[in-house]
């Protein structure tokens, strides 16, 4: 037998505290971030603008394009150098009017070079779509965890809907934290990455707490604490290959599939990362706390 | 082998069977070159093919998607007359706070007009005079025309947007939804989408030698296009394209019922000598072409050497709306040969609207109103072509070719002989969209060129095979044995989950491919699960049997909570999601619904079928 990990017997829930203070400090330097920004950094799905990925047939500059740009009105426009020199992308915020604003912008690009442009991605969206957008995904997330919940309620116990909940809400929170950090935007698809990592982290937080019910139900005499760590012991050697291939696969996706999808390759790797630790470190603890917090109340 | 065991290997078989007779469309078409597709469009057999596969999203073969919104603004300040500030103050502050509060606009500038003491029929003179919420009601009509119209509009030029499948959706009351995958021509076709419509009327030749001598030259010319690709059948083709069609004289029907109840004289098919006349029928001043030859007819006629043997004071147009004339359920598609230049155009038409009528006052009709210009000429053209038919067309198509039965003195019409309601509604939304502006924004418009598309589907496509290739190795290298139980799984599973898609027609976004590369690194969750499981009970000493047995049964409760989780997200994200993050929620979907029967089922029944005979003392895991 080929065993990453052998007869291990971690002391995970003693490094709770440690856990709990490094967890906290992550999330609230993000909560900083995001206070300081003025909230989350959203992309054009949600505040509306004009996204356009051009490629030129002859190198060009920043500044020309921005010059360019200028000449029309749209100085702030942010503009990136999209991998070559002759790749960029051109991110305008929202007007009333979208589509004059997407005509006098190829006017512009037009008379850098005399017309020698290709738009490889044009992606426009008005103000009004874009709240729309915006309170659908919010609410779909919102729903996905209600709905977990619930189905947790069903199938363990209250508590364990708890652990399950505070873990999620981790895992958006630091996630969420890391993206105004570095300053990336939330899109429509990193908000999908978002609700893939509810269930991901789920997915994980689950297992451990299938072989706790296991566990508890088999060693009666055994205190809660103990029964939760030889649990998670138990279910390591999983936890790490399962989230061992995911990483790969999606660390694979972050370096080789392409500019486009990037962003939400990152939101997936760090949900990943942040879901696998948050199953140990963050659900189990709070699931005891919740058990010890009932126990005390019963002998009061 | 026991009998359960015979029962899963059959299973095991059958699902394995059915997902290769499920891909197998998919597969042909992404394999297949451009030429044998061309070949299968003429055949007709593409659009069968095209029900199984799974098709690529705007954002993999490039296209664009264009969200239309009636703009409000614009159509309600062009219905005022003698407008002041107050009234226009309260469309831009009911607009604004409409927008701000994500209302609806109608209910909003109801209230607000409510607030104060304007009377709306002196603003709105075009609507009956009437209390403010009567023209607060019309002016909603008015609006939701304006979709009617635009919708009408866009799906009468589905053609010229030159792509195989767009899609055309109402989205709310107020919104179109335009999808227009491989797009070339990006600015053309955002003109297309948005610019007003030409409607003429335009009367249709009633001379059964003309159409015959039109056919015979399109033969010609046809026969000499083909020569040219083929020379060494040019000279036998020349010769016998020299053949009459049988003209057979317009059925009384007509009269009543533009064409429906043709008479016809059905030319034989396939003939080399007759490349145009051999594919269609003709009855009563009137070419009707099977629909399954349509698209190859319209390419020929399209060509400029074969478009020139139609005389130049004439025009073929093509009918929208396929007829079964055959009465044998085959469909067919009218071709008229109409006068070069039309009598009169749209701008004319003041209203149109559908309702019952005609002889019986039970039938549905169409009842057009022209205004004072547009009646005289309309006289004029109705007293001098009495039994001819008048054709309405909107930017190039035939909506309806109705007999005029007599001189129209005042301008109002009742046209006859449609199937049903939907027919007549359809056809007033015709007219009006060639008479009336329907303004539309752009709310949202996302166009990915076709090389950007292209290098996604790359980058996907080997992230993808080299994600696959590394968990593969890594299974079979830490579980050994059992790994390459767990890799099989593995291949199955991809393969399932894209017989899935491809049975449920999916379209497969960027984010859909992430969704497939995250359930291969998913779908070993569950092997790992059991075999982990497995590995505790063989250290508790327990017999191989005994691990095997006791491991699947208890990894599985876990491994269906655990998924049931993320499938539970993958439906709420479906639901919610749109566009290309849907594609991302239902490859996820499948993919861990399609994980749970490799890993529960057939990597069981494999394991299964390996300890069935001998007694295993050791398992390779």
């Amino acid at each position: 037998m080929f065993e990453l990990i052998k007869n291990v017997n971690i002391d995970f829930l003693g490094k709770r505290k440690l856990a709990g203070m490094i967890s906290g400090a992550v999330i609230l330097a993000g909560l900083v971030s995001i206070v300081l920004h003025g909230g989350p950094l959203y992309s054009i799905d949600f505040e509306g603008g004009t996204e356009i990925q051009v490629l030129f047939t002859e190198s060009t500059s920043v500044e020309s394009v921005r010059e360019a740009l200028s000449d029309i009105g749209y100085g702030d426009a942010a503009i990136r150098s999209f991998g070559n020199e002759d790749e960029f992308l051109i991110h305008v915020k929202t007007s009333t009017k979208s589509e004059e604003q997407v005509n006098t912008i190829r006017e512009a690009l037009a008379s850098i070079h005399g017309g020698g442009y290709e738009i490889r991605r044009l992606e426009t969206v008005g103000p009004k779509i874009g709240k729309e957008l915006k309170g659908d995904m919010i609410s779909a997330v919102l729903i996905a965890m209600a709905g977990i919940v619930i189905y947790i309620s069903i199938r363990f116990q209250f508590m364990y809907a708890i652990g399950a909940l505070v873990a999620l809400t981790h895992d958006v929170l630091i996630t969420l934290g890391l993206f105004s950090l570095l300053n990336m935007e939330i899109s429509l698809s990193v908000l999908a990455a978002f609700l893939f990592i509810v269930g991901y982290s789920l997915n994980d937080t689950i297992v451990v707490f299938d072989r706790v019910r296991e566990n508890a139900k088999e060693k009666r005499h055994d205190s809660f604490l103990s029964v939760i760590n030889l649990s998670l012991n138990q279910t390591l050697n999983r936890t790490v290959i399962t989230s061992l291939t995911t990483l790969t696969v999606v660390l694979i996706l972050l370096f080789f599939g392409g500019e486009v999808i990037k962003p939400f390759a990152f939101a997936l790797t760090v949900g990943l990362v942040v879901g696998t630790y948050s199953s140990i470190f963050v659900a189990a603890p709070v699931v005891l706390a919740w058990d010890e917090n009932q126990k005390k109340k019963k002998n009061n | 082998m026991s009998g359960t065991l015979r029962m899963r290997v059959f299973l095991v078989v059958l699902l394995i069977s059915s997902a290769a007779y499920m891909l197998k469309d998919t597969i042909s078409y992404y394999t297949m070159d451009e030429t044998q597709k061309e070949d299968l469009i003429e055949s007709g057999e593409m659009d069968e093919i095209r029900k199984n596969i799974i098709h690529q999203g705007l954002d993999l073969q490039g296209g664009m998607h264009v969200v239309l919104e009636v703009d409000l603004e614009e159509l309600i300040k062009t219905r005022v007359e003698d407008g002041d500030a107050e009234i226009e103050a309260l469309i831009s502050s009911s607009l604004e706070e409409a927008q701000n509060n994500e209302t609806e606009f109608f209910p909003t500038f109801a209230k607000n007009v409510d607030a104060t003491n304007i009377r709306l029929a002196r603003y709105f003179p075009i609507y009956e005079k009437g209390p403010n919420s009567d023209v607060m009601d019309a002016l909603e009509a008015d609006a939701k025309d304006a979709v009617d119209r635009a919708e009408e509009i866009i799906r009468n030029r589905v053609d010229q947007f030159g792509v195989s499948e767009p899609t055309i959706q109402r989205q709310g009351a107020w919104r179109i939804v335009v999808e227009l995958a491989g797009i070339s021509n990006q600015a053309q076709a955002r003109e297309l989408i948005q610019a007003t419509a030409l409607l003429e009327f335009v009367l249709v030749h009633e001379d059964p030698q003309l159409l015959d001598e039109v056919i015979r030259n399109i033969d010609k010319a046809w026969a000499a296009d083909m020569g040219e690709e083929t020379p060494e059948d040019s000279i036998d083709i020349v010769a016998e394209a020299d053949t009459t069609v049988d003209e057979v004289a317009p059925s009384l029907a007509d009269v009543l019922s533009g064409d429906e109840g043709d008479s016809l004289s059905i030319t034989g098919t396939g003939d080399v000598g007759r490349p145009f006349s051999s594919l269609i029928n003709v009855g009563s001043n009137t070419i009707w072409v099977p629909e399954e030859n349509v698209r190859s007819i319209k390419r020929k006629l399209e060509k400029p050497m074969i478009a020139a043997a139609v005389s130049s004071d004439s025009k073929l147009a093509w009918g929208v709306s396929p007829r079964d004339i055959t009465g044998d359920g085959r469909m067919h598609r009218a071709l008229y040969l109409m006068k070069g230049t039309a009598e009169l155009t749209g701008d004319v038409v003041t209203d149109a609207r559908e309702s019952l009528g005609g002889f019986s006052g039970a039938e549905f009709v169409v009842h057009l109103s022209m205004n004072d210009e547009g009646s005289r000429e309309w006289t004029k053209i109705t007293a001098g072509n009495v039994g001819k038919r008048i054709a309405i067309v909107m930017d190039g198509n035939v909506h309806m070719a109705g007999v005029i039965r007599d001189k129209i003195a005042d301008g109002r019409t009742q046209i006859e002989g449609m199937n049903d309601l939907q027919d007549a509604k359809k056809l007033a939304v015709v007219l009006r969209a060639g008479a009336l502006p329907a303004p539309m924004i752009i709310e949202e418009e996302r166009t990915i060129g076709a090389s950007l598309g292209a290098d996604s589907v790359a980058a996907g496509t080997q992230a993808t095979v080299f994600g696959f290739i590394l968990v593969v190795i890594f299974m079979a290298i830490y579980y050994k044995g059992a790994g390459l139980i767990a890799d099989i799984a593995l291949v199955l599973n991809l393969g399932f989950t894209l017989a899935v898609l491809s049975t449920l027609n999916a379209t497969l976004t960027l984010p859909g491919i992430a969704g497939l590369i995250l359930t291969v690194g998913m779908a070993v969750d569950a092997n790992v699960l059991i075999f982990e499981r497995i590995r505790e009970e063989l250290r508790n000493a327990k017999t191989v049997k005994k691990s095997i047995d006791d491991g699947f049964n208890r990894a599985l409760t876990t491994i269906v909570d655990a998924n049931l989780t993320t499938i539970l997200a993958a439906g709420v994200l479906w639901q919610f999601g749109s566009g290309t993050v849907k594609g991302f929620a239902t490859t996820l979907f499948w993919g861990i619904l399609c994980s749970m029967v490799t890993a529960i089922f057939i990597t069981r029944t494999i394991f299964m079928v390996m300890t069935e005979r001998k007694t295993m003392t050791k398992l390779s895991i």
